[in-house]
């Protein structure tokens, strides 16, 4: 179950990342279409006329996927910000409490929009809905992707919630902790705090 | 229920959920639900769902990812090495002598990223074991590069300015030009504030160093010319026309790997954590606009903001009392939150106040920015404070009383801004394509 889990989750964030490369790539391929065209056409030879039709709402849906796709990754990650001043301060019990309390209102929220998400696709299939460019795109494909992230996102946030219900840390908690850590290892000697006192 | 009872009960909801520990965009979309529901029979899901959908789909928010990748690679790069290096042997001769490659390479690094913090640590990092190894006084060196790390908010690319115009639909081309100028006057005040008091403070001051041969400088700053050349290409071309923000991003990130690669850093396993950790931000900036988006949706439905406009024309305050007000919640707010959830909620609720006074809203952006600067250094949260506490091992509070004359001079630099709109308005009303 674990395995699947974690499987589940960098499988969605790869997906994520690669539409940020595919991103990228596109609008290289049209500005270098465009610079390669500019220079043909300063020496006044035929232009060879490289775009690639209706990148911007192609760009558009990939970025809608990768937000989507990374959201459970970066909710692990401790990503996610929040403000931690009051559960870093409160007992370790008490701080359990809250952890399942947010974690119970952010569970059923994403619960609450994946479902919502879903039903976006479903209207978008029944209207046969496409995008207005050059390429019509049928809009139910990037939200599909929209409406797996926020399913992903949910199932991470349960799953983190059952963690914590078994008396486990959450994984966001350790990065927290890990990143304050990396962040407490002073990088200097202590030639700085010395020089004060002089 | 009556609209002040509304927008008492939303705002204490909002309070509680950011308190308790609710992500914030969580938090976002929460109150948005209870406000539809409070307020209308709107059925609640389908808004959320076609707001969120409506407002990430857009071709001019792909340059946040695009900005943050770039910025993500150069990190991992040899840029901070090479920032001190090229920079140091021309500011020796100046009062305030290597104090000031703290301003000047966060400046710089500013053009390529849009974070405050990766801006703080990709200088800091070399430059405050530098100093201190120079015998340099430590709260002089950490308050000039808490101050100047802010700038990496401000100078384009500024991710926080392509949230902004994502939440405003403003121009992200006009916002980054108007960041121009207002930044580098920052730095000027920063650069005239620590010369002056390298002046005055001759005894906090090590011994001065030998000026270093013409010829060697140029041979030192040799690395820093690549970095320079794609500052000018990005923002160069955004502001002549030739590229949309987005493109001129996506060549940043290919430029990026060039010079990553040139300099020996580009590894596989940097290439995957500067990919992983682009998406990773890229995904909590775009789905805290997603709930913003939602929100702001919510907020017209309940006609809080409306109210709120027409309450403070009733009032008929000078838009110069409008602001101050302004700056002084913000600075309150800024001491709780991060940047970027001050940027939405205020757009969400403080906009159509904002432009009921008629400010420009291209300028309020650049004016916003400047406060949210100003919430970077102040304690107990405040982005800069947390980078140099781990890099320092000094707590915050200390970090922020070094960084408070900075602070001083971000105001000073907001007044500026307030007497001279032209300020920020001047170099975009100049651009070669006004889109």
């Amino acid at each position: 179950m674990r395995a699947t889990l974690n499987q589940l989750y960098r499988l969605s964030s790869a997906a994520a990342a690669l539409c940020l490369c595919v991103i990228a790539g596109l609008v290289l391929v049209q500005v270098f279409g465009r610079i390669v065209d500019g220079v043909l056409r300063a020496f006044q030879m035929p232009i060879l006329g490289i775009t690639v039709p209706s990148l911007n709402e192609i760009a558009g849906f990939l970025f809608v996927a990768a937000t989507f796709l990374a959201l459970a990754s970066t909710l692990r990650m401790a990503d996610h910000i929040r403000v931690s001043m009051l559960i870093k301060a409160v007992p370790e019990a008490m701080r359990r409490w809250l952890e399942v309390l947010v974690l119970l209102a952010g569970g059923t929220l994403a619960a609450y929009a994946s479902y919502h998400a879903v039903f976006l696709v479903i209207d978008s299939i029944e209207f046969n809905s496409v995008s207005f460019g050059v390429i019509p795109i049928p809009l139910a494909i990037p939200q599909t992707a929209l409406a797996i992230g926020l399913i992903v996102f949910a199932i991470s946030l349960f799953d983190e919630l059952v963690l914590v219900l078994r008396g486990h840390v959450p994984t966001y908690q350790v990065h927290e902790a890990a990143k304050s850590d990396s962040l407490n290892t002073p990088v200097l000697d202590d030639d700085f705090s010395k020089r004060e006192t002089v | 229920m009556a609209i002040e009872m509304l927008a008492l009960v939303l705002g204490l909801t909002m309070l509680v959920a950011l308190a308790l520990g609710l992500w914030v965009s969580l938090a976002l979309s929460a109150v948005a639900i209870l406000g539809i529901v409070i307020a209308t029979s709107v059925p609640v899901g389908t808004v959320m769902a076609t707001t969120i959908w409506g407002k990430l789909n857009s071709w001019e928010l792909t340059a946040l990812p695009m900005f943050i990748w770039m910025g993500e690679i150069l990190f991992r790069s040899r840029l901070s090495q090479d920032m001190f290096a090229g920079l140091a042997p021309w500011m020796r001769g100046l009062p305030g002598r290597l104090l000031h490659v703290n301003i000047l390479g966060c400046t710089i690094f500013a053009a390529v990223s849009g974070s405050s913090a990766a801006t703080t640590a990709t200088i800091g990092r070399m430059s405050l074991p530098e100093l201190s190894g120079r015998g340099y006084d430590p709260r002089i060196a950490i308050g000039t590069l808490a101050g100047s790390g802010t700038l990496g908010l401000l100078i384009p690319p500024s991710i926080i300015l392509i949230v902004y115009g994502a939440a405003t639909e403003q121009s992200i081309a006009r916002l980054f030009i108007a960041g121009v100028l207002p930044g580098i006057m920052l730095a000027m005040l920063f650069m005239g504030f620590t010369a002056a008091w390298a002046v005055m403070n001759r005894d906090k001051m090590p011994a001065a160093e030998p000026v270093i041969p013409f010829a060697e400088r140029i041979a030192a700053t040799r690395r820093l010319l690549p970095v320079i050349l794609l500052i000018v290409a990005v923002i160069g071309s955004i502001y002549a026309g030739l590229a949309s923000p987005t493109e001129a991003a996506a060549v940043g990130v290919f430029c990026a790997l060039v010079l990553s690669w040139l300099s020996g850093t580009l590894t596989k396993e940097t290439f995957t954590d500067a990919l992983l950790g682009a998406t990773r931000t890229s995904c909590m900036i775009a789905f805290i606009l997603a709930g913003a988006a939602f929100l702001t949706v919510a907020m017209g439905y309940t006609r809080i903001p409306r109210e709120l406009a027409s309450w403070i024309s009733v009032m008929e305050l000078s838009p110069y009392m409008l602001l101050a007000a302004l700056t002084l919640f913000f600075i309150v707010l800024g001491c709780f939150l991060d940047g970027i959830s001050i940027v939405v909620l205020t757009t969400s609720i403080i906009l159509p106040m904002v432009q009921a006074a008629g400010i420009d809203p291209i300028w309020f952006g650049i004016f916003l920015v400047l406060v949210v600067e100003m919430s970077q250094i102040t304690p107990p949260v405040g982005f800069n404070l947390f980078v140099i506490q781990g890099m320092t091992g000094r707590n915050i509070f200390q970090v922020a009383l070094y960084a408070l004359p900075f602070f001083g001079l971000l105001v000073v630099g907001t007044v500026l801004l307030v007497a001279f709109p032209e300020i920020a308005l001047w170099l975009p009303e100049t651009m070669l394509s006004n889109n």
